[in-house]
């Protein structure tokens, strides 16, 4: 198994423990944040790591077409997937302070939203000169925010 | 508790309606490996979790799982607009459309209507967590199957991506089982349940 994959490709690779106790599962544990795809290639695929990224019959979506609604779309799953990551990657330090940038991208990239279209959550009604929280459309429906 | 985002994690902008597909998408709402079954699963799984990181992985997860389940039901919901009594007949989609209209309702492509009997909450770290191994599996797979029986684009494209994040989420289960087992009594990984026995 191990000599499939070259010494550029360590990244599809993770650890298992050696030996390992009998009678229990063991998956690989992802050894870095690190590669990852950009945040608009990450929403794309589904993940923002390479190693995960494992197409059925190998077909791929194309990039989505960046408007402010897919720009906030792809940092808020950057952010989405680093803390499932940090979640069991807790001591991550590196992995921490990219979330770190990613949560102030996110703030500055939801209040352009916001300001653009509405809010988004609740309480982003705060300072608004009405209740907006019900104008449409609704996230569900064809016509999507951001986009006209 | 559960705030509400208005906006999806990813687009689903459906141009052309289509009866035929939505009659066997709506597993992935109300099936048994679908988004509501994950959901309930991780969210009730996570009260009799021993550990830290167990509570939050099963949390986030089951809270992604949620957000997908609206993405699904969007899907629902625009291929199932404007149809002609024809279409309707034609696509087979008269026996969900005779009790639930347009409406998204949750349930199996078989008809058969969203139960929990399809989920378990074993109240224990090792079973629960090889349960949701397996969910994230079957999930993947159903998506596999909706991917050999849709040719639209723009649906195909939110599939892959709900696709690709049940084998992240089966990654990060399996690391959570990993930190478990790291915690347990390497010498018998059985001898207590640590969801129940104290110490």
């Amino acid at each position: 198994m191990k000599n499939k994959f070259s010494a550029e490709e360590r990244w599809r690779l993770g650890s298992l423990p050696d030996p390992a106790p009998l009678a229990a599962a063991y998956i690989p544990m992802q050894e870095s944040a690190k590669p990852q795809y950009d945040a608009g290639k990450a929403l794309s695929r589904g993940t923002l790591f390479p190693g995960l990224d494992l197409p059925f019959m190998n077909l791929v979506n194309p990039e989505l077409e960046r408007t402010p609604m897919t720009e906030l779309m792809a940092i808020d799953f950057v952010v989405d997937e680093l803390e499932l990551y940090l979640d069991t990657h807790w001591e991550d330090r590196e992995a921490f302070e990219l979330y770190q940038t990613m949560l102030a991208m996110q703030k500055e990239a939801k209040e352009r939203m916001v300001r653009l279209c509405g809010p988004i959550c609740q309480t982003d009604q705060l300072g608004m000169d009405a209740y907006r929280w019900l104008n449409g459309p609704w996230p569900w429906e064809l016509c999507e925010r951001g986009e006209g | 508790m559960f705030i509400y985002e208005k906006k999806l994690q990813y687009p689903v902008k459906i141009a052309r309606p289509n009866p035929k597909l939505a009659k066997v998408i709506i597993s992935q709402v109300g099936g048994p490996d679908g988004e509501l079954g994950a959901s309930m699963r991780y969210l009730n799984q996570r009260y009799s979790m021993p550990y830290d990181e167990l509570k939050g992985l099963l949390t986030d997860i089951g809270t992604e799982e949620l957000g997908h389940m609206e993405m699904v039901a969007a899907i629902i919901h625009q291929l199932t607009r404007e149809m002609s009594s024809e279409e309707i007949i034609r696509s087979g989609l008269d026996t969900y459309f005779v009790d639930h209209t347009a409406g998204v309702y949750p349930t199996a492509a078989s008809g058969f209507p969203w139960s929990a009997a399809s989920m378990a909450v074993k109240g224990d770290v090792l079973a629960d967590l090889n349960e949701d191994l397996a969910a994230e599996q079957k999930a993947r797979v159903t998506y596999d199957n909706i991917l050999r029986l849709s040719d639209d684009p723009d649906v195909t494209n939110v599939i892959r991506y709900l696709r690709e994040r049940e084998i992240v989420h089966y990654q990060r289960f399996g690391e959570g089982l990993r930190r478990a087992i790291d915690r347990m009594n390497e010498k018998n990984l059985y001898i207590v349940n640590p969801s129940f026995d104290r110490g």
